[in-house]
Parts: structure tokens; C-alpha cells; sequence
């Protein structure tokens, strides 16, 4: 009797050691996430001001903004979106609709998920060989193109995710009426899954806004105004690499606020993606 | 294999609409329906009956071709409309989904508002003002006894309705754009019987204008709305007559043990 | 009037006709379009690895295998050795996996089992919003917070504590630079912990409650129904999520070379500085004079472009497994 009480009390104590531990692990978790934001905001609000709106990058040791990098960053983010989303869709309504059954649709998923977790430092330099060096010099449009290929396997996989939860039922209902395929699609399915694929048209965004790798030899940097799509761009993510690894303190405290900034972005269109799909759910 | 005569004096003026001739369907390898040989009569309504799995629904799918959504399921033989086959290869499927309607177990109304339902399938293939739009639309949801309780919310969404009005939703865009022939894949059980006793009165005014077939698993509704019932088991048409000869004296042992609840 | 009747005019039936005709070339014409874009996606991972092949040609051909092995890297001898990359890469990510894994599964336990439940969806988001912070800001924050805290107040003790201890106390030999393997080690483990733990928590989700029940049933504690059901249930699912923040952990750029010290050489101590291949390559392809150092750079790609593809081909392929098995 008492040899099987100290086996269960033997049970009960390792339970509750791993469950502590389990307890201490999402201690660890939450207490990460909210050291680095703490951080980001302690050391990133001090530099706010409307200034940083306004005005330019500055040179080494002057005051200034961060205005080109920000537009830099929105242009590219829009071109990149605007090129990406299309192909995105219509790859992934192919492979919900046309070919769900068809082996292509199996060999493009499988390869659209590799591309979707690569190394987005190899995509710049893709696109380096690609258009930089044909070109022969750096631009914005090459840093577009390099942002649409990230987003390209987002949008696939939502699409297809999402248009695959559309019921059969409501597509041969819309067949039955005499519609073709495509308005099945476009008045039905696509109308179905719409909010589902805004959300993955969202997380594309967040994604991209805060890659600096396939920008650095691509879209490079500027250290002044400039809207050519055909000449180097600043983007906030490159501009907070450069500033925040030189020694200069206006530098560094600019690359603490474009980091407020963008996180603060990439969190907000997470949390309106997350809302999207919450309230598809709760119908 | 079967007659498909019926004989009494009433069929003299009975025209086929749909002639199905010697027709086999396959599942990949498996044969699903084995030589249907079928006269559907115009204007009436006749049912599908028989236990799960016994090729009713599979039937029914056949006439307006549905199953060519999906590859690995083919037909073989003929299904004549108005003597015309319409297995052919040159049948355009679109244009034939117009004069087959067709409303599913399941009410399916499309993402859309009440009244963008039923014009939807109109607008396809027919440009008309808004003006005859919303008759048409009005004319349709009356037709399917739904307008007096949607007439104020024309815009609500098709899904805000409840089960019974989504289905009848789904008739009433099905008959919008004036089929000839209508398809009924047990429409109602997945409905209450309130809504289930509104569809079969439904059933049974449109039968004026439309030649009816509705395939079901509940014996009595087969007895209540059709004129003619076939009974199916295993992929074969087993005897196909009129509704009350079907249910007090069938021919077939097989009809009958189904009938009397011998097996299900 | 009759439904026949009226569609029968043969005025509209030919309008039909027309819009049939319409129809069908639309079809046609969207479905070429979807299908393109499908084969797109296989064109564009085709040209990055040709693309890759291509710049990296020559510099492959001149050093061939001993490309591999050499630690050295010069661009003024214009000498080049992946090995202290490659070298890097693996080792941060390795040590970074080895932390995370751990921690996650215990998080995903946490969230699944033990978690309160008006207290589970917000911490579920909280562990999310972690994945989403761009990994810039890990960068940042480990260069200007984590290294400084680390170099001032863990690795000395660290080091102290591990002196004279044959093996460890090379293993962490100082001076304390607070940048280095470990620290981009840890920072690589804090971005690839919320991978794990949505992929976990998603596959513990799969387990079918009966099977769970059953164990409870019998007076299994939690942490038994956890190692002896769940556990085993999922882990295929488990590696998969595993290989996938592997995959993330060596394709990571900006996280690492803040911290990693940019030093072409293999240190035995962790807190040495080193360099990972995605760092080498940030931190020198613009500045890269000459064709040979340019192709190096690319031939790096070209390794970790390799590495990654097999290690996610893997991921992908387990988690394909799980998929058919819930038959999902």
C-alpha cells in the first residue's frame, strides 16, 4: 500500500515539476516579447517628433527625419503588392479551382512553401542578377520586384487555403444556374473566400514592410529625396541598418524610431488581419 | 430490361420530356448505374426513391450534367431533351444548366444579397432594365411563396435567412431564369417539417409549368408530390410506374420489401 | 405563358448562342491565366537557383571543393573559404534550435493544457505578435540591449564560472565581447520560438480528444497524457515544425549580423566573434570589388540556398504526412 502511495506521489511531483516548467517556459515567452518591445518603445519614443515626418536623412551628425526612407519604403511596399498579389491569386485559384486534382497543383505547392520560408537574402540576390546587373545600377523597381517575390508564396497559400474551405455545394450551385467557370469563381468562390484572402493580402504586407535583406542590393539606399523608380530608393529597413550600426547618436536614435515605426505598422496590419478572420469565424 | 409504359388511359396525352436510353455511369472503374432505361412525362413531378447508395442522386446529377465538374466520373448512353441528346459532346454545358435547374439537399444561397441571388443567374444571359429586373425578381420569389416575408429586405444577405427561406431562396433563383425542367435533390431534409410541408406545396403548384424530378429518402413525400416514382437499388432501375401503383401493388418483390420497410 | 415558349424565339436564342460563345473563350483565356501563374511560381524558384549557379561559377571552378574547407578570406589575396560561414550558420542555428525546441513545446503544453481559458487567446496572439516583429529589430535590440547586458553582467560570470573546467571553460573562453556566436545563438532562438510554438500548439491541436480522454481516463497526469499520447501522436508534426525553424534560423540575416561580430574565423569559444553565411553576404556584397569576390559571395548563396532547400523539403514533406493522416 504504502509503495504504491510513493509511486503516485512520485507521478504527482514529476507532473507538477513539467507543468511548472511548462508554466516557467510561457513565463520566458511573454517576458522576451515584452523586454524587446519595452525596449523598442523606451528607446524609440524618445526620438518621435514631427520632424522625423518631415524631414530627410540626415548627414552624419545633423538633426533630421526620416521622410525619404518612409516613402521609400511605401512605394515599394505598394509596387511590390500591387505586382505580387495578381500572380499570387491567380496561382492560387488555379490551384483550388482548375487544378485541384491535377499533379502540377501538388509539385506548385510543395515548391511555393519552400519559397514562402527561403532566405530572403537569396531573393536579393536573385533579383541583384536579375535587373540590377543588366541594368547596371541599383534601383527602386529592382527592390519592388524583390518585395513582390516574398509576397507571391504568401498570397498562394492563402488563396488556396481559403478558397479550398469554400464548399463544393455553393460552387455547383452557381454551376447549376448556368454560369460558367470563371464567374463561379470571381461571383462566388472568390466572393466566399474575400475575407480570408484580404487577411493573407495584410500578412503579405506586414511581411515585407520590415525585410531589409533583399532591399540591400536592390533598391540599396538614398541619402536624399528621391521618388525614381529607375535609381536607388531609401527604405526604413536599410536606413536603420545603416544608422544604427555607425557611431553617430542622431544616427542610431533615428534608427530606434524607424524601428518603432515599423513594428508598430507590421503589429497593426497583424492585428486587423487577425480581426478579419476572427469575425469570419464567430459567423 | 423494364417497361416503361404506363398504363392507364391518362398517359395517352402524357409527351416525354426526358428519355433516358440505356444509360451507364462509372466512378473511375466502378460502374454506379447500370442500363437506365427512364420516360420522364412533362409537367408532373416524378421521384427517385430507393435506399442510400442506390444511384437516385447519381441519376438526377446526370441530367443536367453536373457531375463533369469533377474528372473520373462519365456517362455513357443517352439522356434525349425534347429528343435532343444532350450527353453529346457538343452540348454546351452552360446553355443546358439554363433549362435544368437544379436545388440541392443542402440550401446554398450565394455570398450575396436576397435580391442579387436571383438576379445573378438572369443577368448571365439575358439584359434586361432594372425595371423588369425587379419584377422578375418579385415574380420568382412569389412563385416561390418567399416574397411577402422578404419583399422589405430585398438587400439583406441570401445566408440571413433561416433554413427553410434559404431554400425556398434557392427555388426561386432557380426558377428566375425560367427553366423547363427542374431538379429537386431532396430539397427538404435537411429542413423542419414546417418548411419540408411548404417546399411540397411549392412542389405541387409548379408542377403547372415545370417538368419536376426529386429524388428522396423518406418514402411518404415520394407518395404525396409525385405522379410518377422510380425505385432504384443497387445502380439498377427496378420498376418505375405510377406513384400509388408503386406504393399498394408493385410488381417487383424488391420494390415491395422496400416499401414495407424490409430493408432501408 | 409557358417557359418554353418564351426562351424558343429564335432571336434570343441566338443572343444565347453569342454569350455561350463569350463564355467559353473568358474561360478559356482565365484559366491559361491561373495556370501561368501557377507555373510562374515554379519559374521563379527555377531562376533563383540557376541565377545562383550561374554567379557562382566562378568562383566554384577556380576553388572546387577546397571551397569548403578553407577558413580563410581574403579579398586582397583574393582567397576565399566558405568554411567559417558555413561553420557560423550551422552552429547559431543548431544552438538556437536547441533552445527553442524545448521552450516551445513547453509553451504549446502550456497553451493546450494549463492555460486558463479566458487567458488563451490573448497569449496565443501575445506569442504570435512575437513571430511578427521584423527580425531588424531583434537586430537592433540585441546589439544595443541583449549584447551590452550580456558582455557586462552573464559572460563574465559565465566565464568565471566555467575556468579551469577542461573543455567547457574553452568552450567559453572569454573576453567577454557581448556580441558573438552565443549571443546571436539566443537571439536566433527568440525569433524562432513562436515558429515552433504556433506549429506545435497547431499539432497538439490535431489529437483526437478521445485518445486524450482515454489516457485521463485511466489516471494519467497531465505531463503522462503529454509524454505518452500527445507526444508520440504528433511527432512527426513536431519535426516537421522543428525543420522549419531550422530553415529559418539559417536563412536569418538581419538578426544575426548585428551581433555575430563579422569575424571570418572559426573560434573554439562561443563568445568569439564569427560570421554566418546570410551575414557574410550582407555585410559584404556591396562593397565587393572584383568579380572573384562577387562570385564567393554568391557561391555562399548558392550553399546556404542548397542547405535550406533540403532542410524545408524535409519540413514540408513530414508535415504533408500529418496532413494525410488527420486527412485533412
Amino acid at each position: 500500500m504504502s509503495v504504491a502511495m510513493s509511486l503516485h506521489q512520485r507521478r504527482k511531483r514529476k507532473n507538477g515539476v513539467m507543468m511548472a516548467l511548462c508554466v516557467i517556459a510561457a513565463g520566458i515567452g511573454l517576458a522576451w516579447l515584452a523586454l524587446i518591445l519595452g525596449a523598442l518603445i523606451y528607446k524609440g519614443v524618445s526620438g518621435i517628433s514631427p520632424s522625423v515626418f518631415t524631414e530627410m536623412t540626415p548627414p552624419p551628425g545633423d538633426a533630421g527625419g526620416l521622410l525619404n526612407a518612409i516613402y521609400g519604403s511605401i512605394v515599394m511596399t505598394v509596387i511590390g503588392i500591387v505586382v505580387g498579389t495578381p500572380i499570387g491569386v491567380l496561382a492560387g485559384t488555379y490551384m483550388a479551382e482548375y487544378g485541384r486534382f491535377s499533379k502540377l497543383t501538388t509539385v506548385v505547392r510543395f515548391i511555393n512553401d519552400i519559397l514562402l520560408s527561403a532566405p530572403s537574402i537569396i531573393i536579393g540576390l536573385f533579383v541583384y542578377e536579375l535587373m540590377v546587373r543588366p541594368m547596371g545600377h541599383f534601383s527602386a523597381i529592382a527592390g519592388a520586384v524583390a518585395l513582390s517575390i516574398l509576397v507571391i508564396p504568401v498570397v498562394v497559400r492563402t488563396t488556396e487555403d481559403m478558397l479550398n474551405l469554400v464548399p463544393n455545394a455553393l460552387r455547383e450551385a452557381g454551376t447549376a444556374i448556368g454560369a460558367p467557370r470563371w464567374v463561379v469563381i470571381r461571383s462566388v468562390a472568390y466572393r466566399a473566400a474575400l475575407s480570408g484572402m484580404v487577411t493573407g493580402i495584410l500578412l503579405a504586407i506586414a511581411r515585407i514592410s520590415g525585410e531589409t535583406a533583399p532591399l540591400l542590393f536592390t533598391a540599396l539606399n538614398n541619402q536624399f529625396w528621391s521618388s525614381n523608380l529607375n535609381a536607388p530608393m531609401a527604405s526604413l529597413p536599410v536606413t536603420i541598418f545603416q544608422f544604427a550600426l555607425s557611431p553617430y547618436e542622431e544616427w542610431q536614435q533615428l534608427a530606434w524610431t524607424g524601428a518603432l515605426i515599423i513594428t508598430l505598422t507590421v503589429l497593426g496590419l497583424s492585428v486587423i488581419a487577425r480581426s478579419l478572420t476572427g469575425r469570419r469565424e464567430d459567423r | 430490361m423494364l417497361s416503361t409504359d404506363l398504363n392507364t388511359p391518362d398517359t395517352i396525352v402524357e409527351k416525354a420530356k426526358i428519355e433516358v436510353k440505356n444509360l451507364n455511369f462509372y466512378y473511375g472503374q466502378s460502374k454506379a448505374l447500370k442500363d437506365i432505361n427512364l420516360s420522364l412525362p412533362e409537367r408532373s413531378v416524378t421521384a427517385f426513391i430507393g435506399p442510400s447508395g442506390c444511384g437516385k442522386s447519381t441519376l438526377l446529377r446526370v441530367l443536367n450534367r453536373i457531375y463533369e465538374l469533377y474528372p473520373k466520373q462519365t456517362a455513357e448512353g443517352q439522356v434525349l431533351l425534347d429528343g435532343k441528346n444532350i450527353l453529346d459532346r457538343s452540348q454546351d454545358l452552360n446553355l443546358l444548366r439554363t433549362k435544368i435547374g437544379m436545388v440541392f439537399q443542402k440550401p446554398t444561397p450565394f455570398p450575396m444579397s436576397i435580391y442579387e441571388n436571383i438576379a445573378f443567374g438572369v443577368r448571365l444571359y439575358e439584359k434586361i432594365s432594372k425595371a423588369e429586373m425587379d419584377n422578375r425578381v418579385e415574380q420568382a420569389l412569389k412563385r416561390a411563396a418567399l416574397w411577402s416575408e422578404v419583399k422589405d429586405k430585398l438587400n439583406a444577405s441570401g445566408l440571413s435567412l433561416s433554413g427553410g427561406q434559404q431554400q425556398r431562396l434557392c427555388i426561386a433563383r432557380t426558377v428566375a431564369v425560367k427553366p423547363e425542367v427542374i431538379l429537386l435533390d431532396e430539397p427538404a431534409s435537411a429542413l423542419d417539417p414546417l418548411s419540408t410541408a411548404k417546399i411540397e406545396e411549392l412542389i405541387d403548384e409548379l408542377q403547372a409549368d415545370y417538368t419536376i424530378v426529386i429524388v428522396t429518402h423518406n418514402m411518404q413525400q415520394a407518395a404525396r408530390v409525385s405522379r410518377q416514382t422510380a425505385f432504384m437499388y443497387l445502380g439498377e432501375l427496378v420498376e418505375f410506374d405510377r406513384t400509388e401503383k408503386i406504393f399498394t401493388s408493385p410488381r417487383e418483390k424488391r420494390t415491395q420489401d422496400y416499401i414495407t420497410g424490409r430493408f432501408g | 405563358m409557358t417557359a418554353v415558349s418564351e426562351a424558343a424565339t429564335s432571336s434570343a436564342m441566338r443572343a444565347r448562342e453569342a454569350t455561350v460563345r463569350r463564355f467559353a473563350l473568358t474561360d478559356m483565356v482565365f484559366r491559361a491565366a491561373t495556370r501561368a501563374s501557377a507555373i510562374l511560381v515554379l519559374v521563379l524558384l527555377g531562376g533563383v537557383a540557376i541565377s545562383l549557379i550561374a554567379g557562382s561559377w566562378e568562383a566554384l571552378s577556380k576553388f572546387g571543393i577546397s571551397f569548403l574547407t578553407t577558413e580563410s578570406w581574403n579579398p586582397v589575396t583574393e582567397n576565399f573559404g566558405a568554411l567559417a560561414p558555413i561553420y557560423g550558420t550551422i552552429v547559431t542555428s543548431t544552438i538556437a534550435i536547441v533552445i527553442a525546441v524545448p521552450i516551445g513545446i513547453g509553451i504549446a503544453v502550456f497553451l493546450t493544457e494549463l492555460c486558463p481559458r479566458p487567458l488563451r487567446r490573448p497569449i496565443g496572439i501575445a506569442v504570435e505578435l512575437l513571430a511578427g516583429i521584423p527580425s531588424i529589430i531583434y537586430g537592433i535590440w540585441g546589439l544595443f540591449v541583449f549584447a551590452p547586458f550580456l558582455q557586462t553582467t552573464i559572460q563574465p560570470f559565465v566565464i568565471w564560472l566555467f575556468k579551469g573546467i577542461p573543455g567547457l571553460d574553452s568552450l567559453f573562453a572569454g573576453p567577454p565581447y557581448g556580441i558573438g556566436l552565443l549571443t546571436s545563438s539566443l537571439i536566433l532562438a527568440i525569433m524562432v520560438l513562436p515558429f515552433i510554438t504556433s506549429i506545435t500548439k497547431d499539432v497538439f491541436d490535431t489529437v483526437p480528444a478521445v485518445l486524450k480522454e482515454s489516457a485521463y481516463g485511466i489516471g494519467c497526469t497531465t505531463w503522462e497524457v503529454t509524454r505518452r499520447v500527445t507526444i508520440p501522436y504528433t511527432r512527426v508534426g513536431i519535426m516537421g515544425g522543428v525543420m522549419l525553424g531550422l530553415g529559418r534560423a539559417l536563412g536569418e540575416t538581419m538578426a544575426v549580423t548585428f551581433v555575430i561580430g563579422n569575424a571570418h574565423r572559426i573560434s573554439a569559444s562561443l563568445f568569439a566573434p564569427g560570421t554566418t553565411i546570410s551575414a557574410t553576404i550582407a555585410n559584404e556584397f556591396t562593397e565587393a570589388d572584383g568579380n572573384l569576390y562577387a562570385s564567393s559571395l554568391v557561391s555562399l548563396g548558392l550553399i546556404l540556398f542548397i542547405i535550406t532547400f533540403i532542410i524545408l523539403a524535409i519540413a514540408r514533406y513530414m508535415l504533408l504526412r500529418i496532413d494525410s493522416r488527420t486527412g485533412a
